[in-house]
């Protein structure tokens, strides 16, 4: 090969090289010995626009851009020898991955590949649109890593998740840009109240969660969900309208509550049930067992769905006595559920999960026409006396049912007394009033349950002028020898008559609480000494005999 | 609108832990705060402080007053924040931006006396002086039902 011909292959050769490196979309810049800057491709002259990069040197071109350190990268490079690498983020907030080599043949080489949308992307990937805060796929990749640092340098860390109380109905009522600009306020006050390096994410709706790590636990969670309780309780200012909201925490520590991130999340939430279940507006620390409690709840719930259409629950009847008379009057019908597994259970037991659970005015409705049925069988018309849940006033449909159940079972309605107590008041007041007052007007008995118990507002007495008072029998117990309960069950008595009202004493055990009761007024007595609660056939049996007493 | 006029008033709990040095430190540095962005948003109103409570006044667009009160609720130097009003308001009742201590004791009067002086509080120029009257009382039975807490 001549000379000439080795030449034009050379320049064959390095011609695509040449065009390659001036149009490849990566940046590059070729420096010299002394660090100035002596060739730019196209895409690093476009990069530094309108800089002119040849010969500046390094640091006064990453100036022009809003950017700190060019000599940092000579200085990794001569200490390492190996290529130095950096991400640059420029002042028109572009991002660039910078990495510089030194030359076997002198002098410098840097490239910078724009990775502003690669990282915008993966950015958005990681956060909700709507506050900003990282995603729940962000947490839990977050959480990954924090458990694997955690695991090597033993320290624990702690799952902190977060629901608001009553943000729901807020959405519902005020709107869905209300609600969304309050997520926005309530996401700014989880920014100021975690400390730089703790990662808060909103998982959805109104839920979120926060991983807090090296911090001593379980006092930072503690100290952290205090704060949080009290920030997000404060009152918001939005569209010139006040609101409230709460904030309920549950919190589970690694590696003490798991180590794998799926079940710490599932045990901070487990606690989080716990802080919603005592009161919301709280938080709750996870405890062993919580696991085994949730599942016996559910299968308790789905039991309890069950036990109607599987005919598991039953009333009983407790007679009830006139004082005077001594003679009997009529019977509380007393639900109960016979458990497949657990045997007998109790009203007490049942009732308030029923109402949480929403199955309530199904069980509601099968007690009242199961009772007035019944009555309508027994020879004489004694009353029968049916526990209402404060529930049941929900929807508006209670007062057609008793009229139903009455018309169906043929029961006069004076013969059936309907119990509430306070707290149905409390809760759905006007509702329940307007409800009262029409089945007083047919003829059905209202009294008022566990009188003594809750509020014991007389002005609840007096404004839905109920027929009878039960007086619970707390105040019962001891009358004997408490000075005190003798005084409120006469007053209570007194009270009453004045508002012509009967008063009932729950719970009489023994003859001389009888006695005391019978100095103290009371109208009328239920309880073990006078009859424990009877099945229906027991019930009927008695009345037969009391039937035949009386004809006799 | 967001550009109405409205006025909110509330008064909290003192939560800053600490001598009267501290107290008198996070006092000048609220002062200082607010004064630079209460000008910054178009909001006038009172600060009225004591060693037990915070009552403010703030007076400003829907939405100044609304991102002012956001700033405040996430403070942690108060608590136990009461709203007494937020509403629209037909024209401002603080021409300015005053601050005033209005606690009981005479020496705390004399040690914050000098904070409230440089803020230029002058009460008898305030046209909000009904307001400022009902806020001082409160203020005032605040401090001392803190006290006996």
């Amino acid at each position: 090969m001549t000379v000439a011909s080795h030449h034009q292959n050379f320049v064959r050769e390095r011609q695509p090289l040449q065009a390659a490196l001036t149009e490849m979309a990566t940046a590059v810049l070729i420096l010299d010995e002394d660090r100035q800057v002596e060739y730019v491709n196209a895409s690093a002259r476009e990069l530094f626009m309108p800089v002119d990069p040849i010969g500046c040197t390094l640091s006064a071109l990453f100036a022009s851009c809003g950017v700190d350190g060019g000599d940092s990268l000579f200085a990794a490079v001569n200490v390492n020898a190996e290529p130095a690498q950096m991400r640059l983020r420029f002042s028109d907030e572009r991002l660039l991955d910078g990495m510089l080599r030194q030359l076997s043949s002198g002098g410098f080489v840097l490239s910078m590949d724009d990775v502003t949308t690669y990282v915008r992307n993966a950015e958005l990937a990681e956060r909700d649109a709507l506050t900003g805060l990282a995603n729940r796929k962000a947490l839990r990749d977050r959480l990954v890593e924090r458990l694997a640092v955690a695991a090597r340098t033993g320290q624990e860390l702690a799952v902190l998740f977060v629901d608001l109380d009553r943000f729901k109905a807020i959405n519902d009522t005020r709107g869905h840009p209300v609600g969304d600009a309050l997520l926005r306020k309530v996401a700014e006050r989880f920014k100021v109240s975690l400390r730089d390096g703790d990662v808060v994410a909103r998982l959805g709706g109104d839920e979120f969660a926060i991983i807090q790590s090296d911090a001593p636990q379980p006092t930072a969670a503690t100290a952290l969900a205090t704060r949080l309780v009290d920030l997000i309780g404060r009152a918001y200012a939005i569209d010139g309208q006040i609101m409230h909201i709460g904030a309920s925490v549950g919190i589970a520590i690694a590696p003490k509550d798991g180590y794998e991130p799926d079940v710490l999340l599932k045990n901070a939430d487990l606690a989080l049930y716990r802080a919603k279940d005592a009161g919301r507006g709280c938080y709750r620390f996870f405890e062993s067992g919580m696991d085994e409690q949730m599942q016996l709840r559910r299968s308790m719930e789905i039991d309890l769905r069950r036990a109607l259409a599987l005919k598991q629950l039953e009333l009983v009847y407790q007679p009830q006595f006139d004082v005077a008379s001594n003679s009997i009057i009529g019977f509380e019908a007393l639900i109960r559920w016979h458990h497949p597994t657990r045997g007998i259970v109790m009203p007490g037991e049942f009732i308030p999960f029923a109402e949480e659970i929403g199955v309530i005015s199904a069980i509601g409705e099968w007690v009242l026409r199961t009772a007035c049925k019944q009555a309508a069988t027994w020879p004489i018309p004694l009353s029968i006396a049916v526990n209402l849940s404060p529930m049941q006033f929900r929807g508006g449909n209670l007062a057609k049912t008793v009229m139903s159940a009455l018309e169906r079972s043929k029961l006069p309605a004076q013969r059936l007394e309907l119990e509430i107590t306070e707290g149905a008041l409390l809760d759905y007041s006007d509702d329940v009033v307007n409800v009262l007052k029409l089945l007083r007007n047919l003829g059905v008995v209202v009294s008022m349950d566990d009188f003594g118990t809750g509020y014991s507002s007389i002005r609840n007495l007096q404004k839905n002028s109920f027929d009878k008072v039960k007086i619970d029998k707390s105040f019962i117990r001891g009358i004997n020898t408490s000075v005190e309960n003798q005084a409120i069950i006469r007053a209570i008595t007194s009270l009453a008559s004045t508002m012509r009202m009967k008063t009932l004493a729950e719970g009489v055990e023994t003859e001389e609480e009888l006695s005391s009761i019978r100095a103290a007024g009371c109208d009328q007595v239920q309880g073990y000494l006078t009859g424990r609660p009877l099945s229906a056939e027991a019930a009927l049996t008695l009345i037969e005999s009391a039937f035949l007493a009386q004809a006799a | 609108m967001s550009n109405d006029l409205y006025r909110l008033v509330y008064y909290s709990r003192n939560a800053i832990i600490g001598d009267a040095a501290t107290l008198a430190a996070a006092i000048t540095s609220i002062l200082t705060w607010s004064q630079v962005n209460n000008q910054r948003f178009g909001i006038t109103g009172a600060l009225m402080f004591n060693s037990g409570c915070f009552a403010q006044v703030l007076e400003g667009s829907q939405s100044a007053v609304e991102d002012m009160f956001e700033r405040i609720q996430q403070d942690d130097r108060h608590g136990d924040v009461s709203l007494l009003a937020f509403e629209p308001a037909p024209t401002r009742a603080f021409e300015n931006w005053s601050m005033g201590f209005v606690g009981g004791s005479i020496e705390d009067a004399a040690r914050y006396g000098v904070l409230v002086q440089a803020s230029g509080f002058d009460p008898a120029r305030m046209t909000g002086e009904a307001l400022f009257a009902t806020l001082h009382g409160l203020a005032i039975e605040e401090e001392y039902s803190n006290n006996a807490v």
